[in-house]
């Protein structure tokens, strides 16, 4: 694997999360994505994988009997 | 559960509690079971930390993010209360993290894999698959995964929540991650959705 690959996939989730890296920094990554088929290829996976982890979103939703509780306790705070 | 000094809440301080805090506890509920991974004690835990925030939400800074200024309370609650109930989660050795890439095991190990869509496999897995191995990971990864995956905060903000340095927030970050991708490759294998060698 070239040194350059290796660079940018140890970047990736900083990538990903938008986090830590420079404006010029972050182009630099993206025009290897563009240039590299295999690093694009294992950036898509890694982005998946944030993805389905993400669909856990807003699925675990507070039963109304522990709303109802929570709104009884704030009344006698 | 250590007592907590009433505050004195003026009654529009009250209103603004009721009217922008309770729209989170959905986000609450589900970080609260993800931390406990037990319903009962997450309810406990929901409601030990509201009406710990409501009787400091003086203290609060209006206009700053009143969803991690909860997350930190919850966190703590978490600590020092839940923590030592909980069962412990199946131990992984950093020897097999690091020598763990989900996306690279794919591409040598299991033939099959190159002939279908490249995300085949992460989309074979359903939520309670995902929820399984997020569960069963070591609590610091678990608690990272959880604020950054599922409820979107940024580093900075893991960080407050977390009571640790960034550096930290990063490290346990990139190996939850790497743990999580790990737990799903077995459960991928274990359901015949990939193929690979069982490590006993």
């Amino acid at each position: 694997m070239k040194q350059k690959c290796l660079e940018v996939l140890e970047h990736v989730y900083l990538f990903l999360d938008g986090e830590g890296l420079s404006e010029s920094q972050r182009i630099e990554i993206e025009a290897h994505l563009e240039d590299c088929g295999p690093c694009f290829e294992q950036f898509g996976f890694y982005q998946a994988s944030l993805h389905i982890t993400a669909r856990l979103r807003g699925t675990s939703l507070c039963p109304d009997d522990l709303k109802a509780k929570v709104a009884r306790l704030l009344e006698q705070a | 559960m250590a007592e907590v000094q009433p505050a004195d809440l003026s009654t529009e301080e009250r209103a603004r509690f009721q009217a922008e805090a309770l729209p989170l506890l959905d986000s609450l509920y589900g970080g609260a079971l993800r931390m406990t991974r037990n319903p009962q004690d997450a309810e406990d835990l929901v409601q030990e930390t509201m009406l710990r925030a409501y009787r400091s939400f003086d203290r609060f800074e209006a206009g700053t993010n009143l969803k991690a200024w909860l997350f930190r309370i919850m966190t703590n609650a978490y600590i020092n209360t839940y923590r030592k109930k909980q069962r412990e989660p199946r131990k992984v050795s950093s020897d097999e993290l690091e020598d763990f890439d989900l996306y690279q095991e794919l591409k040598t190990h299991d033939p099959q894999w190159e002939m279908t869509p490249e995300n085949m496999v992460l989309n074979s897995l359903v939520d309670s698959d995902i929820i399984e191995a997020i569960d069963d990971l070591p609590e610091q990864f678990r608690l990272a995964v959880v604020l950054s995956d599922i409820e979107g905060f940024s580093y900075a903000e893991m960080a407050e929540i977390m009571d640790v340095p960034l550096g930290t927030v990063m490290s346990r970050l990139h190996r939850g991650r790497k743990a999580l991708q790990k737990r799903l490759w077995e459960i991928a294998r274990d359901r015949g959705i990939v193929r690979g060698e069982r490590k006993e």
